[in-house]
């Protein structure tokens, strides 16, 4: 026999508005993909590269001022290089905006296109939590019986992918600006270094789009977790290779990757290119040295195929949403 | 509280060449209302047509006073739903996912997860809760189902085939649930189901319906007072004694395999019968009036419109 009232109770708050509801879906999504225990293991990895991340923009810090520890230590083991880093110092000193605004942009460019690797493998895992176990155990009628519509529920699955990549990819670089500039030797670094920053969430939310649409759809093509899985990593690594073949005889195809196009916005965002230019053009030390820097590679970090990538990155994002527009309805 | 509790005008579903439902006009009043039919006769799609859960071809739907199709969000805030079919949001444990489905209906997470837990209690799930839903039993599942559908206290609740899987003792306690949302509660239940005893057992209101149209909506009590003449009398000895007394004043009786003596007086009161019973001092154990109302109901029905068609 019960020790309590078992009978039924009305209610009569008041209800939470429909975004409550739909971080309610991605808060959920979000904690089903933590209680895997190698996506744990993956964010613990992520983290960590961003602590040693901060740690090297420290050392780079340290390097582009006078008195700098690390060109003091440098002067223990090698005395030319000591004076060649000084010599370095002082033109760099002379161009503060420049030096950590370059340095820092270099960095962070290929902070941000190695961790985002992570990140797509970490989708991998969390792909069937998405949308696939939803179409097997039928959950969307019941979400469908409650009070959001099939727009909430596509929103809360996106922003559970939005939350991963957040933990994955987007929290462990920013957080890594955030010390690495902190250890900085000057407060002014914050400041130089905010085109680093900019560039970095600029990739970060074209990121987050397209390969939370991508990951959605892929989520929703079957009911079949391996299934599902199993077809991001082959778009992901045989696509990419296979489609680079292929580019070969008809060039387009290279944009059927979609680590490809999110290559060629990367490159357009951060603007390398620009970058080596500004180098070259203010501090002649860098510039007699970047000469040999060949044409094909100044090419390719100057003028990326950022249009294509762009179109064809737009048209899978659309192909994705109406593969979960369809599979999502509840009957 | 608004005097209909659903309003449909012309609704009409159509899935390629078949009309699943076909024009549908009805006004209900809040009780306790069975939705009965044969098997693809359209309740479930008329149930989803009014959640949204699929579009409607043609005709219009108000649903506590809110036109269907606008205002989906708010109307499923006060409705709850028990599907058909077995779902579940897989990898919770019971008193998660009822909380979850609180919460999507707009419940803050403290209230969310108390609730859950009154609804558990409410539906009789014991420490199972805290097992994982894909674990569950039919009859955990249907206990579970229902409490995802109230835990947000709806206004009205769909329950689709509700006992469905259960076995006897099951369905008896999922019945008496479902009977006290309305009579004790005051939440207006619609139960679908081609089982006549479950909705004659709970139901005040019986809507049929048969390919897509609504042959029959009237109360339990109309649908009995209109087979008046007929009544099932129990009687523990003498049951030829009374199948010839019957028949000598013209009323015609059959034994049943039961044992029970049915008999057609064609009045519109027990008084006649309870007179003669009287006469052959024959004490009944029991007379049940129009015992078959609700069945001859649905057949008669049925036939009407498969004659029509």
């Amino acid at each position: 026999m019960p020790l309590h009232d078992t009978s039924y109770k009305h209610w009569t708050g008041a209800h939470l508005g429909v975004w409550r509801r739909r971080l309610t879906i991605a808060r959920n999504g979000v904690a089903a993909c933590l209680q895997n225990r190698w996506m744990r293991h993956l964010l613990l990895l992520c983290w960590s590269g961003a602590l040693l991340m901060a740690l090297a923009l420290f050392a780079v810090g340290q390097l582009l001022v006078a008195d700098s520890v690390v060109v003091e230590w440098v002067g223990n083991f090698n005395p030319r290089l000591q004076t060649f880093a000084r010599m370095l110092t002082t033109w760099l000193e002379e161009h503060p905006e420049i030096s950590v605004r370059t340095t820092q942009n270099v960095l962070f460019y290929y902070f941000s296109t190695g961790l985002l690797k992570f990140s797509i493998f970490a989708i991998g895992m969390i792909i069937p939590v998405l949308i696939t176990r939803d179409l097997a155990s039928n959950a969307i009628v019941i979400y469908s019986s409650k009070a959001i519509n099939r727009g909430d529920y596509v929103f809360g699955k996106f922003a559970t992918v939005a939350g991963l990549m957040g933990l994955a990819w987007l929290g462990p670089v920013c957080a890594a600006w955030f010390v690495g500039n902190l250890l900085a030797p000057d407060w002014r670094f914050f400041w130089h270094s905010r085109g680093a920053l900019l560039n970095v969430l600029l990739f970060g939310i074209c990121g987050v789009a397209i390969l939370g649409f991508l990951a959605l759809g892929v989520s929703a093509v079957s009911s079949r977790e391996k299934s599902t899985s199993a077809l991001w990593y082959i778009w992901w690594i045989v696509g990419g290779i296979v489609s680079q073949i292929v580019a070969e005889v008809l060039p387009w195809l290279r944009h059927f990757s979609f680590n490809y196009n999110l290559e060629q916005i990367a490159l357009s965002v951060f603007r390398l290119g620009d970058d080596l230019k500004r180098v070259q053009d203010n501090i002649p030390i860098f510039g007699d040295m970047l000469r040999n820097v060949s044409a094909e590679t100044m090419s390719m970090l100057n003028a990326p195929e950022f249009t294509g990538a762009a179109v064809a990155s737009c048209f899978m994002m659309g192909l994705a949403l109406a593969i979960v527009a369809h599979r999502s309805r509840p009957e | 509280m608004a005097p209909f509790v659903i309003e449909t005008e012309g609704l009409s579903k159509v899935f390629g060449q078949q009309r699943a439902l076909d024009g549908v006009d009805l006004k209900v009043a809040p009780g306790a209302i069975g939705l009965l039919g044969p098997n693809g006769a359209g309740k479930s799609t008329f149930m989803k047509c009014l959640l949204q859960l699929q579009p409607v071809t043609s005709g219009s739907a108000r649903l506590l006073g809110r036109e269907v199709g606008r205002e989906g969000r708010e109307i499923r805030k006060r409705v709850g739903y028990t599907p058909e079919q077995d779902c579940h949001i897989p990898g919770m444990v019971g008193c998660e996912y009822v909380t979850y489905c609180a919460q999507l209906c707009g419940l803050p997470f403290r209230v969310a997860r108390q609730r859950a837990h009154e609804m558990l209690d409410f539906v009789g799930m014991g420490q199972e809760r805290y097992r994982r839903v894909d674990t569950y039993s039919t009859g955990m599942k249907q206990r579970l189902k229902l409490a995802q559908a109230i835990v947000h206290d709806p206004e009205i609740v769909f329950l689709d085939e509700p006992t469905n899987g259960l076995d006897p003792k099951g369905q008896a306690q999922i019945l008496e649930l479902v009977q006290s949302l309305w009579r004790q509660f005051g939440i207006t239940v619609v139960l679908s189901s081609h089982l006549l005893h479950d909705v004659d057992r709970i139901c005040e209101q019986i809507i049929i319906i048969a390919r897509g149209r609504v042959l029959v909506h009237d109360s339990l009590q109309n649908l009995k007072a209109r087979r008046r003449g007929e009544a099932e009398v129990v009687v523990s000895e003498r049951h030829e004694e009374l199948l010839s007394a019957c028949r000598k004043r013209n009323w015609a009786a059959d034994l049943l395999p039961n044992g029970h003596v049915k008999v057609v007086h064609g009045c519109d009161s027990l008084n006649p019968l309870i007179e003669l019973l009287d006469e052959l001092k024959l004490p009944p154990l029991e007379v049940i009036p129009s015992p078959n109302a609700l069945e001859e109901t649905f057949v008669q029905a049925l036939e009407l419109s498969r004659a029509a068609a």
